[in-house]
């Protein structure tokens, strides 16, 4: 436990201990905090609901944050894309908030690369799931096949299967990278801006752009959720279009 | 899930604290920190963070959103309803209206007309009291001419038998001379 705030830096921290991350330990004592400050803004605005119109503000962020999710999710995904708003809503505010506990603390969860690969088996894992549950188990094998290019191109397809496989696996790196990257790097730069200087937090200064930092790759993370899931559940919406409209072709929004 | 997350995140304390792997050492010399155990608890709290936050908070965040807007909907269909019941009352009333200004209109019609069928009579009626005291007058001169006519001839009978008198210097019996010039007079013709 010693350990503990001895690695990674705030802002205005003046030490660093090196890149490997804080402990196990560590790293759920900040899950804990960010899950504490999670739960309690979400249970502010909560208390909010009661009313007929949201007078308190945490309950009006809490709501435009729902409706730019659900937005996003239908936009993206489709009609039946509003089944994943709480999925995606756990993902943006568990990484929004682990960023923003980044800007006080020494580090956050998701400046370690272990809880954003975590956070990316779990998106890519939902992905698949739901494709299976949509296409079937042979369904969502073929779409990494690509197209159907008969029995004389059947090793172009084996070739397209083993890419695929290799670019849906990577797809976890990327997730996890592109998180942990931003994040760390922040703390990085924030360290050596501190270096220029003695005793004068010159890292403050990349406040905004760390702000800016924190909303947006917690967006692009669930973004790229919902466009993977876009990309699994596509022929289900299309199938929902041909039944409500009794196999005539969907009418093009 | 629960359940699930908490023997992941045991799982994961174990094997970050006691389970070794070879590359996952040599990632960390080339500056990529992993450690799987971490990566497994993380997993298993996403597991038990995830039910609790759709529970609790997600999913009567929807709903409340939901009831809102259906109530919004509510209210603004309500509100077209009464709309188009006011269109209804209103052309209901422009009908009325124009009903009660057409009869309004035959009513000043069929007076305008009543008044000049009056006029016409009255005017009628005048007309023929008009030509009747204009015949009663006219009656009346010729009577009072005949009556003046008379005096007159009696004046000129008196005149000329005075002016006789003076010229014969005697008085003629006056009989008889009455007798004479009253045949003179009728034959002699009144000119007018």
């Amino acid at each position: 436990m010693g350990e503990l705030f001895s690695i990674g830096r705030s802002l205005f921290a003046a030490s660093e201990g090196g890149h490997h991350g804080p402990s196990y330990e560590g790293l759920f004592l900040y899950v804990a905090i960010v899950i504490a400050v999670l739960f309690g803004f979400l249970t502010v605005a909560k208390s909010g609901l009661k009313d007929r119109v949201f007078v308190k503000w945490p309950t009006q962020w809490l709501e435009q944050l729902y409706l730019f999710i659900e937005n996003m999710c239908v936009g993206i995904i489709g009609a039946h894309g509003r089944k994943y708003v709480p999925m995606i809503m756990t993902f943006w505010c568990l990484i929004f908030v682990s960023n923003i506990v980044s800007l006080f603390f020494p580090t956050a969860p998701t400046a370690d690369l272990s809880f954003n690969l975590a956070l990316a088996l779990i998106s890519i894992g939902y992905v698949q799931y739901e494709g299976i549950k949509a296409n079937g188990l042979f369904g969502h094998l073929s779409h990494f096949a690509g197209p159907k290019l008969g029995i004389g191109l059947i090793a172009i397809t084996g070739m397209i299967f083993i890419i695929e496989i290799i670019s849906e696996l990577m797809k976890n790196v990327s997730l996890s990278l592109r998180l942990f990257g931003n994040i760390h790097g922040g703390h990085q730069a924030v360290e050596s801006m501190n270096q220029l200087v003695p005793y004068v937090p010159m890292g403050f200064f990349l406040l905004p752009i760390k702000l800016l930092t924190c909303v947006v790759q917690a967006m692009i993370f669930s973004l790229l959720t919902c466009v993977y899931l876009s990309l699994v559940t596509a022929h289900h919406d299309d199938h929902e279009h041909d039944h409500d409209g009794h196999g005539e072709p969907a009418a093009a929004h | 899930m629960a359940i699930l997350g908490l023997g992941l995140m045991a799982g994961g304390y174990y094997i970050s604290k006691e389970v070794h792997i070879g590359f996952l050492e040599d990632l960390a010399k080339q500056g990529i920190p992993l450690d799987l155990g971490k990566t497994i608890s993380a997993i298993g709290v996403f597991l038990i963070v995830l039910p609790l936050l759709r529970l609790f908070y997600f999913n009567p965040l929807g709903d409340a959103i939901t009831n809102r807007t259906s109530e919004l909907e509510n209210t603004f269909s309500e509100a077209e309803s009464l709309r188009q019941e006011m269109q209804k009352m209103k052309s209901d009333y422009e009908q009325r209206l124009n009903a009660t200004e057409a009869r309004a209109r035959e009513e000043i019609q069929a007076q305008i007309r009543e008044a000049q069928n009056m006029r016409q009579s009255l005017m009628a009626e005048a007309s023929a009291k008009a030509d009747e005291f204009l015949k009663k007058a006219q009656e009346e001169i010729a009577m009072e001419k005949e009556r003046v006519l008379v005096d007159l001839r009696l004046g000129v009978v008196d005149m000329t038998l005075q002016a006789t008198e003076r010229i014969l210097g005697e008085n003629v019996d006056d009989a008889k001379n009455r007798k004479l010039i009253q045949e003179f007079i009728d034959t002699a013709e009144v000119k007018q």
